[in-house]
């Protein structure tokens, strides 16, 4: 059967975030993405070295899925989940669901979105799209990513569900059940603030939080040891620019974001020292950015020396002070 | 984004790209503003990298941060594009 939900389609910088708020405007809760990103504690750090990942990368937000899930608890969202493991029956859900008129937010691979340009789709596990509606033998996605509303055929959208690999999606699909549009977003704004902080201040691991930053600042020193050859060393320095740029993080490493978050939160909770606290970070996202900048300069040169990989490490290094002052004094707002 | 012709600012900054990446293949002068700055077959030949040079030089030069809260696709999408947006910022001056 032919479906079409009247739903608003919106562009957003992240598509976990931009995902969820359009879903949570669609029954009534207008949220922005940065406030979703703020109240769920987003913000992070973290630098690994681990068997999942075939060279050390970072992470500069919370795993995949935990805004949905920190928002929801914050604002008391009933939240229905699935997850199949036989890819009929989870089509034959998405299906019902859509019949039953729910927009259903769901998780894909990325590559798999072939209504956008070949040369930015990377395998990614956790792409979210919100499907709409269904038509003969597509279906209707609100990606975030894309300006309008397309069309994936049943197909296609069938192995970005269960393509396997890393943080593999599983057919998952959400869509709230209940929320409060009227909800108050002071408690949950001051909670996630404080999260926030905690997260980036006190986790005793030394590669998490600020720590991580310091971390990655003297572990990058290594990375001519750990590479084949200037090539390899020069696609993973490049890639400390698409980490901190180019996948979704409206900029900075989500460092933009949370300065908008902070803005907001200054606003609904009159306290003009957050807007002080949001130009800090935004100077800090500025200084990210700086970063990407120049491990992009460095690496496409091919200028790297083990000067330039020094001069990168103190650069993040500062960071790491930058980030330990910001959240020592954030901590100290409530 | 509505178009506001301003050839003397995209020549500007068409220059300023092309000196910043050190694009060697064309002139200023022959890159047509409209055209998709990023994609298949652009003629400048610019990759994902190449946009984060792009918006530091922009910040550096005219003083505009371009981040979350604008829509950036929308805003690199062509020289044409950068013109209108720094036209809607007032940020048409040289700040260096």
């Amino acid at each position: 059967m032919d479906t079409k939900i009247d739903f608003q389609h919106k562009m957003s910088a992240h598509c976990e975030t931009g995902t969820l708020t359009s879903l949570l405007s669609n029954v009534g809760l207008e949220i922005t993405e940065p406030m979703a990103f703020g109240i769920s504690h987003g913000i992070f750090f973290g630098y690994f070295k681990s068997k999942n990942f075939p060279f050390p990368t970072f992470i500069v937000r919370s795993r995949p899925g935990e805004i949905r899930e920190k928002l929801s608890n914050a604002l008391k969202i009933e939240l229905k989940r699935f997850k199949f493991k036989n890819q009929e029956e989870g089509m034959q859900k998405l299906d019902s669901l859509l019949d039953e008129g729910h927009v259903v937010g769901t998780q894909v691979d990325f590559f798999y979105m072939d209504y956008l340009p070949e040369w930015i789709r990377v395998h990614n596990n956790v792409h979210f799209v919100n499907i709409i509606g269904k038509k003969d033998t597509d279906y209707i996605v609100s990606d975030s990513y894309h300006q309008r509303t397309a069309n994936i055929n049943s197909s296609l959208l069938k192995k970005a569900r269960w393509a396997g690999g890393y943080m593999a999606p599983n057919g998952f699909l959400y869509y709230p059940l209940k929320v409060n549009p009227d909800v108050d977003l002071k408690k949950p704004i001051i909670n996630g603030i404080k999260k926030a902080c905690r997260n980036m201040l006190n986790i005793p691991i030394p590669f998490l939080g600020v720590k991580g930053i310091y971390k990655f600042a003297d572990k990058i020193n290594t990375w001519p040891q750990l590479t084949r050859d200037i090539e390899h060393l020069s696609h993973e320095i490049m890639k400390i620019n698409i980490l901190l740029e180019d996948q979704g993080t409206g900029g900075a490493g989500f460092r933009y974001m949370y300065a908008t978050f902070l803005k907001q939160a200054s606003n609904i909770l009159n306290n003009p020292v957050l807007n002080e606290m949001s130009e800090r970070i935004m100077e800090i996202g500025d200084d990210w950015r700086n970063i990407s900048y120049f491990a992009a300069k460095i690496g496409k040169n091919r200028d790297l020396g083990a000067n330039r990989i020094k001069e990168l490490s103190e650069l993040i290094r500062k960071q790491g002070d930058a980030e330990k002052k910001f959240f020592t004094d954030l901590k100290k707002v409530y | 984004m509505t178009e506001k012709n301003n050839p003397e600012l995209a020549l500007e900054i068409t220059k300023l790209i092309i000196e910043k990446l050190n694009i060697l293949h064309v002139t200023a002068e022959e890159v047509n503003i409209n055209s998709p700055l990023f994609g298949d077959d652009n003629e400048l030949d610019l990759d994902s990298i190449d946009a984060i040079e792009i918006v530091v030089e922009l910040q550096k030069t005219y003083g505009v941060r371009i981040n979350n809260e604008l829509p950036v696709r929308e805003i690199l999408y062509s020289i044409q594009s950068l013109v209108d947006f720094l036209t809607k910022e007032n940020a048409t001056k040289k700040i260096i």
